[in-house]
């Protein structure tokens, strides 16, 4: 059987997580919420976990800047108490260290009242030491727009806001913070506005509001994630009873065929009804939809064998064979119609065979029966006296597909259709070879 | 004879055992899973395996390959369902001697068994398409040690193909009835043995033959 269900279906990884899954990102239908629990695919990884590194990270780099900022030569002088300016270093790295660990584990969807209390002393924290820059630096310094204290480590929170809030929340953080850089200062509005100082807090602005903006875009694609997975894990899952069950039908259907032939009479017919639904339940259900063809392509041997009558056994090779959906479609019809010849002239007892043979540059279809056959040159005669009937049929639509039909026939020994299939080449590098090739590599 | 019954389904062993007692043939043990099969093949030692190919615990295409492996004299004949041209494509390559399809009637199941047992390749109409199609697509191959069909043997697997039997291809092309078996069985070997030096190959581009560290 194709396609065995196997679990887990995808190894989400991030951050290449949704470059390596192939999965095209549905929307979520209704029905995708009412998976029993059993059939729950395994959690997906929290795409916003990235962002919280990337958070802490940034948060221990600036600290250890804004640490050799107050090391560097000169910058002693800026600072009032140079001592105190260390204090605010260590509450600084308290906080950075607390905040890593507690935005570390939210595996949360939704801001709940834990995670705003930690953002709001997140804020506040920054917001002192920022501030506390007055206190330590000499006041000179301060007015004219020295770096503070807290130097790049005051993006933090503003970062934090907008992963959880989005890019207005991210926004309102950043204007509070980049408010207390300004502050510092103690000029008026018009003046700080005027003044090339407010790059610093233009840029914060436009970090958390880009920062708000990925937050929300990975939260959908996760949120898109999870309901993919849901419906594919379904699906199998759905395709895996359905392979059950339908086997067991299957395999009553075939039992009751073979019994109904061996009893004969009425059981015959029944028999005869039986394997044919078989046949046409097999090739549904062995349907492999893993790969649909091309476009413009189908596969001959699965409608020749959809479309086959229990008198006839369809032989075809195990892989697919491509042909444009034109040409299948013309040689299935031709196909029909010498089945349908067969039944006519041969009566019920007769048996006929439908061979593919894909040869690569043309694929060969043989119609055989094992009825009375006719005398050499009966055909011949019938197209003189103009009765062509169907092997003009069949011959004419070959010939609309670029292909030909060769009927022979000898007595006591059936007659044998032959119908020859170019296979056009594609325009686009022989797509539908390469196709082949991949599929019987399984 | 002695005949093993693979099947998961009880109708299906019941039946299908109950047809070869009729026949006179000795039923040594019917299982309907393929590692019960493996286990016991050494002990009941059946001349033939009718094995279906859907298992529920190792696939028939394994369970072949097994047998095969493990007593070379143990003769394989696959009775699947139709459609499953993948798998039984497999299942010849790894060693199945032939093929029939379930709904082949009494006799000609009995018929297969019968052959089977005396060497002969039982090759249904189906098993030729499949055969057929993998050296069509073998043949685009540029690898020169991929077999190739020759044309008399393309010419008899496509008739096997279309339903005629041994003896009517025999009085159709002038040949022997013996002749005709020698070519259907030798496309069957060809296969077979190109099967087994590609995992030989396979196995020691993967250093699967050096003996663990």
């Amino acid at each position: 059987m194709r396609g065995r269900s196997i679990y887990p279906i995808c190894h989400w990884r991030l951050p290449a997580g949704l470059a390596a899954c192939d999965y095209r990102l549905v929307p979520l239908p209704p029905s995708a919420n009412l998976l029993p629990p059993v059939l729950s695919p395994r959690p997906v990884t929290n795409l916003q976990a990235p962002l919280w590194r990337s958070i802490a990270a940034f948060r221990f780099a600036s600290l250890a800047y804004a640490a050799v900022s107050l090391l560097l030569p000169g910058r002693r002088a800026v600072y009032m108490h140079w001592g105190w300016a260390w204090g605010v270093l260590a509450v600084m790295t308290a906080w950075t260290v607390a905040t890593t660990l507690l935005y570390r584990a939210p595996l949360y969807t939704k801001p709940t009242w834990r995670i705003r209390l930690l953002l709001a002393a997140d804020v506040l924290v920054t917001a002192a030491a920022v501030l506390s820059t007055v206190f330590v630096q000499w006041p000179y310094y301060v007015r004219i727009g020295t770096m503070p204290v807290t130097a790049t480590w005051l993006a933090g929170p503003a970062l934090a806001w907008a992963v959880v809030g989005g890019v207005r929340a991210g926004a309102a953080a950043a204007i509070i913070i980049g408010g207390c850089v300004m502050g510092l200062r103690h000029l008026p509005a018009a003046k700080v506005m005027a003044s090339s100082d407010v790059g610093g807090p233009v840029i914060l602005l436009m970090a958390a509001m880009l920062a708000g903006y990925i937050a929300k875009l990975s939260s959908q694609a996760e949120q898109a994630m999870q309901s993919a997975t849901e419906i594919v894990a379904a699906s199998r899952e759905r395709e895996r009873l359905a392979r059950t069950i339908h086997d067991s039908v299957l395999q009553v259907l075939a039992m009751v065929q073979r019994r109904g032939a061996e009893l004969g009479g009425p059981a015959a017919e029944i028999g005869r009804l039986a394997g044919e639904q078989e046949a046409a339940l097999r090739a549904l259900i062995t349907a492999d939809d893993s790969m649909p063809p091309p476009d413009g392509e189908l596969d001959l041997s699965a409608q020749l064998t959809r479309d086959a009558q229990a008198f006839v056994s369809v032989v075809t090779p195990a892989a697919p064979v491509l042909l444009s959906e034109r040409a299948v479609w013309e040689t299935t019809a031709a196909v029909r119609e010498a089945v349908d010849n067969v039944r006519k002239h041969c009566g019920d007892g007769a048996h006929a065979w439908v061979l593919v043979d894909d040869e690569g540059t043309e694929v060969t279809v043989t119609i055989r029966d094992d009825g009375p056959g006719m005398p050499q040159g009966r055909l011949a005669e019938a197209a003189a006296e103009g009765r062509l009937g169907v092997s003009h049929a069949i011959t004419g639509r070959m010939r609309d597909i670029g292909g030909s039909a060769d009927i022979s026939s000898i007595p006591g020994a059936g007659t044998e259709v032959r119908l020859r299939v170019p296979r056009m080449v594609q325009p686009n590098g022989q797509a539908a070879l390469r196709w082949r090739d991949a599929s019987n590599d399984r | 004879m002695r005949v093993m019954i693979v099947d998961d389904h009880p109708m299906w062993r019941d039946s299908v055992g109950r047809d070869l007692t009729e026949a006179g043939f000795e039923v040594v043990a019917t299982v309907g899973e393929g590692a019960q099969a493996l286990r016991i093949a050494g002990s009941v030692r059946p001349d033939v395996v009718v094995l279906d190919l859907q298992l529920p615990d190792v696939s028939g295409v394994d369970v072949t390959r097994g047998l095969v492996a493990a007593h070379p004299d143990i003769r394989v004949l696959i009775l699947s369902a139709s459609g499953e041209h993948r798998d039984v494509l497999d299942a010849v390559k790894a060693g199945a001697a032939g093929y029939i399809v379930k709904s082949a009637s009494r006799a000609e199941l009995i018929d297969a068994v019968r052959r089977t047992e005396s060497g002969d390749a039982v090759f249904s109409p189906g098993l030729a398409g499949l055969v057929l199609g993998e050296f069509r697509r073998m043949a685009v191959s540029p690898d020169p040690n991929t077999p190739r069909l020759t044309d008399r043997e393309a010419e008899i697997l496509r008739m096997v193909g279309t339903g005629l039997s041994y003896k009517q291809i025999a009085e159709r092309l002038v040949l022997s009835h013996r002749t005709v078996q020698n070519h259907v069985q030798n496309t069957l070997n060809k296969l077979q043995l190109h099967n087994r030096v590609d995992l030989v190959r396979y196995a020691i581009e993967h250093g699967l033959d050096s003996a663990p560290d």
